[in-house]
C-alpha cells in the first residue's frame, strides 16, 4: 500500500494506489496517520482515489474512520478521482451520503472555499 | 416437426453475470431454455434436439428427458469446425416436416394482443444476430432450406402473430428485458409462484417480518428471507433462495439466486450475482468477497460441513478430555453450595423433533467464586460437549431452540445447528432468528472456531454474570 501524502494550498492531498480492502487499510491508516501527526496545521484533507480501482467494506470503513477523526479535529475530507469499481461500492453503500465527492483534486480543493 | 435448441453458441456477456451455460440464466425467475421449450410445447412439437457444448451438464440435468414439457429430448454435442447452419443441414432429413430453431440469447417477448393460440399461424422466418441465426421457423423442408440458404421469409414472421424478437446483444439487454417483465409483462408467461392483481409474483416460502415493505410490481422466488425493515421494490426481480439483510433497499435490480445481500445496503439499477454487483449501463462488474457487503448463499457444502464436523468432533473430545477431571471435581462442591444446578430444559433437535438438554443456571443470587470458576472454565457446557462426541449436538452453530418458545423460529429455518456454543455467548444482544439464519449462510470451520476462541474468552471474562444464554 503506497500513500502519497502532500500539501496543496494548506491541505492535505492524499494518494492512495492499490486497492483499499482489510489487507491494505492497516497500511493505509497507519500512513495516513504518521503524516497527519507531523502536519498538525492540516486540518482539511482530500482523499485522491485515481489509482485505487476497488475497494471494500474495510477499505470504506476506514475512509469513514478518518472522516470521523477529521471532523473531530474541526476539519473536514473530500474525495477525488472516485474510479468506477469503487463508485459502485460508494453506490451501493449509500457512502455517497456521507461524502463529497468531486471529479478532480482541484475541484475538490475548490470545494472548501 | 422437430426444434432444434443450439447453447453451443458462444455468449462472452453472459459470463460476467453467472458461471451458468447462458440458456440456464433467468428471465423472470425462469431460464431462457423453459421459454423455448414452453414454445415447442404450444406449437405441438414432440421430438427436441439440444446442442450442448460448455455447461452440458448443467443444461442436461435441468432439462432431462423433457417431460416436463411434454417433449422428447435427444441430446447432440457440437463440432467446433461446424456452423450452426452447417449442423442443421446436416439433420436435414429430421425437419422434412418443418423445424423450429434457437441458437443464440434470444427472447421471444409477447405483446399484449399475443395469444398463445397464435403460434400455429405463424410462416416461416428467420432472425439473425451477427450473421447467426438465432431464430428459424419453417412449417416444411422447403421452407427451412430456403431459409437455410439465406432467401428472404415472405411475411412479418414473430411480429405478425404479436412476437417482439428480442435479442439480448449485451448485459444492458439482459437487464432491460428483466425489467420490462417485473413491470407487468410477466403476466403473459406462464408464472411460478403467486401472481396477484397489483402486479407482484411472490414465490413460495418466502420470508418477511411485519416492518419489511414489498412494493409492486416485483417478483420474488422461492425460499427468500428479508430482514427487518427491508424495501423490496418497485421493479425488484429477486430470483430463489435469496437473503436479504435489515435495512436494505431493492428497487429497480435483479437478484439472481443464491446471493446475500448484506445489511443496509442499497441496490438500484444493478444486477447482483452471488458475490457480485454488475451495472448494466456499462457491463462493469465488481467481485466482492465481502459479506458485509454481498456474498454468495452457499447451497449444501455436503463434503465440507463433514470435514468441519469432523474436526470440531476432534476439538470436542480434547475439550471433554481437558474439563473431565476439573468438572468431577468442582460440580459436587457447587451442588453441595446450593449456588447453581443443572436443570432439564426441552430443545428443538434437528435429527429426533426433541431433545431434553442439561442447563446450568444459579438458583441463589448470591455471589460464589466456586461458581465464577465453573462458569469461566465453561465447565457447564461439559455435558453438552459430551452430546457433541454422540454426535447429537454441534460444537459450534446456531443458538439451541427452545420447546415451545422458539417454535416460531425453527419454522423459519432451512437447516439447524444446535451448537454448544454459538454467537450469543458473546453477543448478548443478538437476535436469535438472525443469528440462526446468518450461521448457516456463513457457516465454515473458520467461522466455527473464531465462535469458539470468543465464547471462551468472553465466558472467561464474565464468568460472573449469568447470561441470557442460560437465564431466559
Amino acid at each position: 500500500m503506497l500513500v502519497n501524502c502532500e500539501k496543496q494550498d494548506g491541505i492535505g492531498v492524499i494518494q492512495v494506489s492499490k486497492a483499499l480492502t482489510a489487507a491494505t487499510v492497516d497500511a493505509f491508516r497507519d500512513q495516513f496517520n504518521h503524516w497527519s501527526m507531523a502536519e498538525t496545521e492540516v486540518k482539511n484533507y482530500v482523499i485522491d482515489l485515481a489509482e485505487v480501482d476497488f475497494m471494500d467494506s474495510a477499505g470504506l470503513g476506514t475512509l469513514i474512520a478518518v472522516l470521523k477523526r477529521i471532523t473531530e479535529q474541526g476539519g473536514d475530507m473530500k474525495i477525488a478521482n472516485l474510479q468506477k469499481k469503487p463508485r459502485m461500492v460508494f453506490e451501493i453503500t449509500r457512502a455517497y451520503k456521507v461524502f463529497e465527492i468531486y471529479e478532480s483534486v482541484e475541484d475538490a480543493i475548490k470545494g472548501f472555499e | 416437426m422437430i426444434a432444434v435448441i443450439n447453447t453451443s453458441i458462444p455468449c462472452a456477456w453472459a459470463g460476467d453475470i453467472s458461471e451458468k451455460p447462458w440458456v440456464l440464466l433467468p428471465i423472470a425467475n425462469r431460464p431462457l431454455i423453459d421459454y423455448w421449450l414452453e414454445a415447442c410445447t404450444e406449437q405441438h412439437i414432440r421430438s427436441v434436439h439440444i446442442v450442448l457444448h460448455d455447461g452440458a451438464e448443467e443444461v442436461e440435468q435441468y432439462v432431462g428427458s423433457g417431460t416436463r414439457w411434454n417433449v422428447s429430448v435427444e441430446y447432440v454435442f457440437a463440432r467446433s469446425t461446424e456452423t450452426p447452419v452447417d449442423y442443421l443441414r446436416s439433420i436435414s432429413s429430421y425437419w422434412k416436416k418443418g423445424l423450429l430453431y434457437f441458437g443464440g440469447p434470444f427472447f421471444m417477448r409477447r405483446r399484449q394482443a399475443f395469444r398463445p393460440e397464435r403460434f400455429r399461424e405463424l410462416t416461416a422466418c428467420r432472425n439473425d444476430f451477427g450473421n447467426l441465426p438465432y431464430f428459424l421457423y419453417g412449417q416444411n423442408g422447403d421452407d427451412v432450406s430456403r431459409l437455410l440458404d439465406g432467401f428472404e421469409a415472405p411475411g412479418r414472421g414473430l411480429e405478425a402473430i404479436h412476437v417482439h424478437p428480442f435479442v439480448i446483444g449485451t448485459v444492458g439487454d439482459y437487464f432491460d428485458i428483466n425489467m420490462k417483465m417485473v413491470s407487468g409483462e410477466f403476466t403473459r408467461y406462464v408464472t411460478a409462484g403467486f401472481a396477484t392483481a397489483d402486479q407482484s409474483s411472490v414465490g413460495f416460502n418466502v420470508r418477511t417480518p411485519p416492518s419489511s415493505y414489498l412494493r409492486a410490481p416485483i417478483i420474488v422466488g422461492d425460499d427468500c428471507r428479508f430482514g427487518a425493515m427491508t424495501t423490496v421494490g418497485p421493479n425488484a426481480l429477486v430470483a430463489n433462495h435469496v437473503i436479504v439483510d435489515a435495512f436494505s433497499e431493492l428497487s429497480n435490480c435483479l437478484v439472481l439466486e443464491d446471493t446475500y445481500i448484506g445489511r443496509n445496503l442499497e441496490i438500484r439499477n444493478k444486477i447482483v450475482a452471488g458475490n457480485r454487483v454488475i451495472d448494466p449501463a456499462d457491463g462493469a462488474f465488481i467481485q466482492i468477497d465481502d459479506s458485509w457487503l454481498v456474498a454468495r448463499n452457499r447451497p449444501e457444502l455436503m463434503t465440507e460441513d463433514v470435514v468441519r464436523l469432523t474436526v470440531l468432533w476432534c476439538v470436542a473430545l480434547v475439550l471433554a478430555a481437558l474439563q473431565f477431571i476439573p468438572f468431577l471435581v468442582l460440580y459436587p462442591f457447587i451442588k453441595l453450595s446450593g449456588v447453581a444446578a443443572f436443570r432439564r430444559e426441552l430443545f428443538h433437535d434437528p435429527h429426533t423433533g426433541y431433545i431434553s438438554l442439561l442447563i446450568f443456571g444459579k438458583i441463589a443470587n448470591r455471589k460464589s467464586l466456586l461458581y465464577r470458576i465453573f462458569r469461566a472454565l465453561s465447565l457447564d457446557r461439559f455435558p453438552l460437549i459430551i452430546l457433541v462426541l454422540r454426535g447429537r449436538m454441534f460444537l459450534c452453530g446456531q443458538p439451541p431452540l427452545r420447546h415451545p418458545k422458539d417454535d416460531a423460529v425453527v419454522k423459519q429455518l432451512k437447516r439447524y445447528y444446535p451448537g454448544v456454543f454459538c454467537y450469543r455467548d458473546y453477543n448478548h444482544d443478538s437476535d436469535l432468528l438472525t443469528d440462526a439464519l446468518w450461521y448457516a449462510h456463513i457457516r465454515s470451520l473458520y467461522e466455527d472456531l473464531k465462535i469458539l476462541v470468543k465464547a471462551f474468552v468472553s465466558r472467561f471474562l464474565t464468568a460472573g454474570r449469568q447470561i441470557p444464554a442460560d437465564s431466559e
